[in-house]
């Protein structure tokens, strides 16, 4: 069967035309094997985890702790807390490592490129907490400002930067960032909700110190991401959220807690959907997610470079490391009228400003249409896309 | 669900047209029929929130009446303005705060009604809705 193939969805029609699914930045599409393990779980194997000695207990934990066993195999992590999803797990961070290491007169770097869930976590703990909040630039080439970074680093504890941009799909050059942050003393946390879709990353050569990423945009389940952790910042670590399965012990006095991953990860947690990202982490490797990606990015730079051609203003600059994302405007049709023109034939694309209000702000802009591409789309969808895009142009610009 | 008649006859002239493409066209033109709200008029109380679009409603009583005024930069949110505006064209507000969202869906232009950031009409109606009954109550 092939790749595609997988994917039940795709079968769908959508106003009568087949489904062209770009939205992938968004989320991405589910293979029949993650609805399958999912399906099973819950009609074969439905319990708690951690708690019971019971068949099927043991089966749950032994699925939801497979997830963890996976995530550390694939990405070369030695620590890794399962949350809600990219946004959990960077709040987590602001609330667990920011609250008991950061204080008045500390600084975050951030930056314009950040998805608001990289940056708002960071504005409630800096109103909390006194601490400054320093934004590096995004620059007319839609790269950050590195003269501006170097210059924010003096003196900071923390560097908060995105790894590939929803909105421009432009990859950072994350190896100088790291390196320079941790000259400068600062720790460094990478949101690659964006990324690791597009590519396998060793965390511990990457050397951040938190990395934070969601199943979703991965062909897993919804619900479910992962915070990878350099073991001795794990250590500086406090709990967040209490309640059972993060403790050791309870009294009416007072509490200890678990000493590993599960101190972050109090009550019941995701089961089925752990299973279903364990499903999804396995099929990705039934093929070569790098071959995939130069086949998707060569796909984008068609597309980007068609549009141009139409009058699109583009927004992105589809190098080899990008993500295949292609933002765009046309000077006249309103992106909300092109993505419901896009509709009607079936493309599913984004509007707006895909939570990425300061990046926006500094592009001069109040929104894109987005198209992304994942591992099931064809250079068929993009030409059709692209056909489709022209005929609007002509009728409605 | 019914209507007034004058929205009775679009929503019906909308379901004979099977091709969403043709429905967003007609829709398109519905732009034309809004009692345009000046850009200079434009402010924070005229605005629609939540809306991905610029998009702006005032609603005005003339002797009872409603005369509501709107303009958008989305041809899809101005046209269903037109809609609305042919809708309430005459109506008092008792009347007018009977007329159901519903219409969008039924029309096949909108895939859902549920409030959220990429509901402009839902946001739009609502706004306008809002108004006619403090109207009411004023």
């Amino acid at each position: 069967m092939g790749l595609r193939d997988q994917f039940p969805i795709l079968q769908r029609k959508v106003n009568g035309y087949p489904l062209v699914y770009l939205d992938n930045a968004a989320t991405t599409q589910k293979p029949q094997v993650v609805l399958d393990a999912m399906n099973d779980y819950y009609s074969q194997s439905n319990a708690n985890v951690h708690r019971a000695v019971h068949t099927l207990a043991g089966e749950a934990t032994e699925g939801y702790e497979s997830c963890r066993a996976k995530l550390k195999q694939r990405f070369n992590a030695s620590k890794v807390i399962i949350t809600s999803g990219t946004t959990e797990a960077i709040n987590l961070v602001a609330h667990a490592w920011g609250r008991a290491n950061l204080n008045k007169g500390d600084a975050i770097v951030l930056t314009e490129m950040e998805h608001h869930s990289d940056i708002v976590p960071w504005q409630m703990l800096a109103e909390e907490r006194g601490v400054e909040l320093r934004y590096v630039p995004v620059t007319q080439h839609f790269t950050l400002d590195m003269d501006a970074f170097e210059h924010a680093l003096d003196g900071a504890a923390l560097v908060c930067v995105v790894h590939t941009s929803n909105v421009l799909g432009v990859r950072n050059p994350l190896e100088d960032i790291i390196r320079l942050s941790h000259q400068a003393g600062a720790k460094v946390l990478v949101d690659a909700a964006q990324g690791v879709p597009h590519a396998t990353i060793d965390f511990e050569a990457f050397g951040a110190d938190f990395m934070a990423f969601s199943a979703h945009k991965m062909c897993g389940p919804t619900g479910i991401g992962a915070l990878l952790v350099e073991p001795s910042t794990f250590e500086t670590m406090q709990p967040f959220m209490g309640g059972g399965d993060m403790i050791e012990t309870v009294t009416t006095e007072g509490s200890t807690y678990q000493t590993n991953e599960h101190k972050f990860e109090a009550g019941t947690p995701r089961i089925a959907e752990a299973i279903g990202w364990t499903a999804a982490l396995e099929w990705m490797e039934s093929f070569d997610l790098d071959a995939e990606h130069d086949r998707l990015i060569s796909i984008a730079s068609w597309v980007a470079q068609c549009l141009r051609d139409v009058g699109m203003e583009v927004y992105g600059r589809h190098e080899a490391d990008d993500a295949a994302v292609v933002s765009f405007l046309h000077p006249t049709i309103n992106s909300e009228d092109m993505a419901h023109l896009l509709d009607a034939r079936g493309f599913a694309v984004r509007t707006g400003h895909h939570c990425a209000q300061p990046l926006l702000t500094r592009l001069g802009i109040s929104g894109t249409v987005r198209a992304s591409f994942y591992v099931y789309n064809t250079r068929e969808e993009a030409e059709g896309f692209v056909a489709e895009i022209r005929e609007i142009v002509e009728k409605f610009a | 669900m019914t209507y007034p008649e004058a929205l009775q006859e679009l929503v019906e002239e909308f379901q004979a047209v099977d091709d969403k493409r043709e429905r967003l066209e007609m829709l398109f033109e519905l732009a034309d029929e809004v009692i345009e709200l000046p850009a200079s008029h434009w402010d924070e109380q005229t605005r629609v929130r939540g809306c991905q679009s610029e998009a702006h409603v005032s609603v005005v009583m003339e002797d009872g009446r409603i005369q509501f005024l709107s303009a958008a930069d989305a041809r899809m949110v101005q046209g269903l303005m037109g809609i609305l505006t042919i809708a309430l064209d005459g109506l008092t507000p008792a009347q007018a705060v009977l007329i159901s969202p519903a219409f969008a869906e039924e029309m096949g232009l909108l895939n859902t009604l549920t409030p959220s950031r990429s509901n402009g009409f839902r946001n739009m109606y609502d706004k306008v809705m809002n108004e006619i009954r403090q109207s009411m109550e004023g």
